[in-house]
């Protein structure tokens, strides 16, 4: 350690610090705040008997948390004039109950999904297979809430699928999916794509020599698939279920669309928003947080450490490596296109709604109808979305210059300083935001923030203030990873030499860092930063929460929740317009990072 | 020019000696090579008189001055990659120019110094090119203008030849001598390949498993061994197990087994008696198919395998149940099973004890 030390230089050291105090105010501190608080609760409680605060106790005895039964029927027939009406509506059996029934339930669709789409992209050669890598993006196109209300739209009782069944095939029935059906429904269609893009890297990376050796051994079809290539894609599909798990977890526009409230997303967003009126967060979040922060790390540190004890796919080198691709047979063929298809079409709808949407004069039948350009003009002139869009532009544009150095330095130290325990905390810590619900943090913040000794600082997102500076921090710390992992594997192409042949010719840290390691990472920081910022754009859990708790500081984000829950006319309109200006603006990054900077994890989205 | 003392250096990675009580005097402009098969320490050595890497103890003098702990900027040395290291994205000239401009020399020195080495390594005119566009001999060139360019205290070379094909290498070879000779500067070189390092070297130290085994002339490193693993790294020598029968003042008789018996000469600074077990450690150019005039020995064995080389063939002669590796005439007509007559020079067989010496190679 001691003779490690000496490798140190003040520009090394200021990174390491500069790095981790950002991370502990803004990541560390307001969670083992929010942690302790229901704890200090309890203890409290359990010492003195004084009912103060919500304790830990009370969580596992409250109805609305836990319930032994389900208050609705999942499925419902009920009669619609002349048509039969199959209401698909699902259980609720409370709140710790449902996330995790969702969160598993669409782990398991996804994951099934996830794994058909990568085994025939990454097995099969056949007409239309660029169109269907195409259509499988579509998904991870970023339209924050919006995509939630066109599926409920499509499958309410007056919606697309019940037109088509009813009126236009003439069948005597109609479907209706709402509640957690509907949350599963939506959340599935967004997140299988992270599935499927974790899998096929998985086996894109099998050396093909694994396989052929198989088959010349004499195994062949499933046999095959179930004994080598699924074992090995294991660390892909694992992998992504995890981020899939975490993200249903955390979702609030599903919840919303359809009304689901008894969910943990839901009941920590609606009791912060609560908290902006008396001017604290109660323990109650805290308490709620906690589950959903400590099921979030559970599974992310586990996966993790899972998925380091298989990497075992890309042991072998050399030889040919040219991925086994042949043409389906006529059964592949049918499945290809009459089953698989379809369902990807299908789960693109949303995305290909909201901009049918965002064009359309009104949407009061079972589809959208009219086009105008009208809500284009409209949010362009409406108040508050040029305050929503001009705030997050300032906010991301912020966040960013921010991202850009704390994820250098993070990348940097963790890549190169000779301290190795330091370089894993580092690691570990810059790479967590990505599995930690910014919900959880979201509430962190605010519990941490609004009391001694921040009350009324800058930070207080409750003072005169304002929120900004703690949503650019917030910001900042849950899309740094993007930055970070973009950073850290150019490094690794950065030979050490480089940086050493400078230092020997008497270049300081500084003067290497500049004249040698930036120019050669160029690419690498500006798609970093590219990435960070049109994430930060689209961010969810905090602007609409800790951003929203001043009307003239919302992000842009917050304002198309609030279109889209105020009965506003046209606000699905407007939210979808604004939904648009976010994937134009993604779709430029992306083209931009892969076309002129040819970086290929643009699009990963985890 | 610069005189680098190591003293006492000890580098530990894990459980494992990089360096070992690494002892060290290199002279002012004398060109210096760290020898030593692969992971023996000698990059380690160098990169820790680099400033690249701290020692765990002991310390590091240039000039008389300690500069143990200095960073590798305050140092003054300047090394020559074995990947070159040349950034991809500054031209010929920039590379060079770079150590200067950290200098902060004025812009036209710079111009006029870097034309100038430059024109030293043969490389005039190919200043607005990128690396990416030079062949690895050029690339070669362009690394060791700019460590040269700085004028260093010390220039390190680590294996810097060793990406370059085997005719180049040998030519590159004769020219960093020749510039190191006219610019004088203190050079401690790395390399695993014993022709290279007594081509190049004024001095040679031969490292195994971070310990210094021999430091020398080529000559002396070459001619008179301190120890087996030397013989053998340096010589691609044959030995031989035996035991001492008669040890007289001038040579050593030893039984080798199968009534064989050969007389040789104790090597330098060797203790050993009568009974002792020891080693034999022959030179295969040293075994002669005609008797000499000197002492010497005649050794009978059965060719067990030849090998045609070009400008000599190897032959493998066993005897004793010991096998002779022996350079012979690639003109003379060997067939494997046949007997064999070789001789060899007392003078020529030295004789060490077999013990258990650090880094030492037992035979085969």
């Amino acid at each position: 350690m001691r003779g490690s030390l000496r490798h140190l230089d003040s520009v090394l050291a200021l990174m390491i610090v500069f790095s981790l105090a950002l991370f502990f105010m803004f990541l560390i501190l307001p969670l083992v705040d929010m942690i302790s608080l229901p704890f200090t609760f309890t203890i409290e409680r359990l010492v003195s008997g004084a009912r103060t605060g919500y304790s830990l106790i009370e969580l596992f005895s409250d109805p609305k948390l836990f319930r032994t039964y389900s208050t609705t029927e999942p499925v419902r027939v009920a009669q619609l004039g002349t048509a039969t009406l199959v209401n698909f509506v699902g259980w609720n059996f409370g709140v710790i109950p449902n996330t995790l029934i969702i969160a598993s339930l669409v782990t398991l669709n996804t994951t099934i999904l996830g794994l058909i789409v990568a085994f025939i992209m990454a097995r099969y050669e056949f007409r239309g297979k660029l169109l269907m890598r195409v259509i499988a993006y579509m998904p991870l196109l970023m339209t924050p809430f919006v995509n939630a209300y066109v599926i409920k739209k499509l499958f309410s009782f007056d919606g697309l699928f019940s037109y088509v069944m009813n009126t236009v095939l003439g069948l005597p029935f109609k479907i209706n999916v709402d509640g957690m059906f509907g949350v599963i429904l939506t959340q599935s269609m967004a997140f299988w794509p992270i599935v499927y893009l974790n899998i096929y890297s998985s086996m894109m990376m099998i050396d093909p020599s694994l396989e052929e050796q198989a088959e010349n051994l004499g195994a062949k079809g499933f046999k095959l698939f179930r004994s080598v290539t699924l074992p090995l894609s294991l660390p892909g599909l694992a992998a992504g279920a995890a981020v899939v798990f975490i993200f249903s977890m955390e979702d609030l526009g599903g919840p919303i669309a359809y009304g689901f409230y008894d969910v943990l997303s839901y009941s920590i967003y609606s009791n912060i928003k609560a908290a902006q009126n008396i001017g604290e967060v109660g323990a109650y979040v805290g308490a709620l947080s906690i589950i959903l922060l400590a099921l979030a790390l559970t599974i992310f540190f586990g996966i993790k450490k899972y998925v380091s004890l298989r990497q075992y796919a890309m042991l072998s080198r050399g030889g040919r490596w040219v991925p086994r691709a042949r043409k389906p047979g006529v059964v592949g063929s049918l499945v290809i296109y009459l089953v698989v298809l379809p369902v990807m079409i299908f789960t693109a709808m949303p995305q290909i709604g909201v901009f049918i949407t965002a064009f359309s004069e009104r949407w009061s039948r079972a589809y959208p109808e009219g086009f105008t350009l009208e809500h284009f003009a409209g949010i362009l002139t409406n108040k508050d979305v040029q305050t929503g869009l001009t705030n997050s532009l300032k906010y991301a544009v912020m966040a960013t210059a921010l991202i850009t150095v704390l994820s250098l330095s993070s990348a940097y130290v963790a890549a190169r300083s000779r301290l190795h325990t330091l370089n894993e905390i580092i690691d570990m810590i810059s790479t967590s935001p990505l599995a930690i619900p910014g919900l959880a943090i979201a509430s962190g913040y605010i519990i941490t923030f609004t009391s001694w000794p921040f009350r009324g600082t800058l930070l207080d997102p409750l003072s005169a203030y304002g929120p900004w500076l703690l949503v650019v921090l917030a910001y900042t710390v849950r899309r740094s990873p993007f930055a970070t992992r973009v950073i850290y594997a150019g490094l690794q192409q950065i030979h050490v030499a480089y940086e050493e042949a400078a230092m020997n010719l008497g270049a300081s840290r500084l003067r290497t860092l500049a004249t040698v390691v930036i120019p050669l990472l160029g690419l690498n920081v500006l798609s970093g930063a590219l990435l960070a910022f049109v994430y930060s754009v689209a961010e969810s859990s905090v602007s609409v929460t800790v951003g929203a708790v001043k009307t003239e500081q919302k992000p842009l984000t917050a304002v198309m929740l609030d279109f889209l829950t105020s009965g506003r006319l046209v606000g699905l309109q407007l939210a979808a317009a604004m939904a648009v200006l976010i994937v134009v603006t993604q779709l430029l990054i992306i083209f931009v990072t892969n076309v002129f900077l040819k970086q290929r994890y643009a699009f990963i989205g985890v | 020019m610069t005189r680098v003392t190591l003293r006492k250096v000890v580098k530990k990675f894990g459980n494992v000696y990089a360096a070992r009580d690494v002892e060290l005097d290199i002279t002012r402009g004398e060109l210096f090579t760290l020898l030593g098969p692969s992971g023996c320490g000698k990059t380690t050595t160098l990169r820790i008189i680099a400033g690249f890497e701290y020692p765990d103890s002991g310390q590091v003098f240039f000039d008389g001055e300690d500069v143990t702990y200095a960073k590798p900027y305050e140092r003054g040395t300047a090394m020559v990659f074995q990947n070159y290291a040349l950034w991809p994205h500054m031209s010929v000239f920039d590379n060079v120019a770079y150590g200067l401009k950290v200098r902060k020399l004025p812009k036209e020195e710079i111009r006029k110094k870097v034309l100038e080495v430059l024109d030293l390594v043969g490389l005039r005119g190919l200043e607005n090119r990128y690396p990416l566009q030079l062949s690895g001999g050029q690339q070669q060139r362009v690394a060791l203008a700019r460590a040269l360019v700085i004028e260093p205290r010390v220039l390190l070379l680590d294996e810097p030849l060793s990406n370059l094909d085997a005719r180049l290498r040998v030519r590159m070879r004769e020219e960093i001598k020749k510039i190191q000779k006219t610019l004088n500067i203190t050079t401690i070189y790395v390399t695993h390949d014993q022709e290279e390092a007594m081509s190049i070297s004024d001095r040679v130290a031969v490292m195994n498993q971070g310990k210094i085994l021999q430091v020398g002339t080529p000559q002396d490193i070459y001619f008179r061994p301190k120890n087996t693993f030397v013989a053998t790294f340096i010589g691609k020598s044959t030995l031989l197990q035996g035991r001492i029968v008669k040890k007289d003042a001038d040579k050593i008789l030893v039984d080798i087994g199968g009534g064989t018996r050969i007389a040789g000469k104790l090597a330098s600074d060797s203790e050993i008696n009568e009974g002792d077990e020891a080693i034999l450690v022959v030179k295969p150019e040293d075994f002669l198919i005609e008797p000499p005039r000197e002492p010497h020995n005649v050794l009978e064995g059965l060719v067990e395998f030849s090998m045609f080389l070009g400008s000599f063939t190897q032959l493998r002669i066993s005897i004793a149940n010991q096998n002779l590796k022996v350079f012979v005439d690639p003109k003379k007509e060997v067939k494997p099973g046949s007997k064999f007559v070789v001789y060899v020079r007392v003078d020529d067989v030295l004789v060490f004890p077999r013990i258990s010496e650090e880094g030492a190679v037992e035979t085969a």
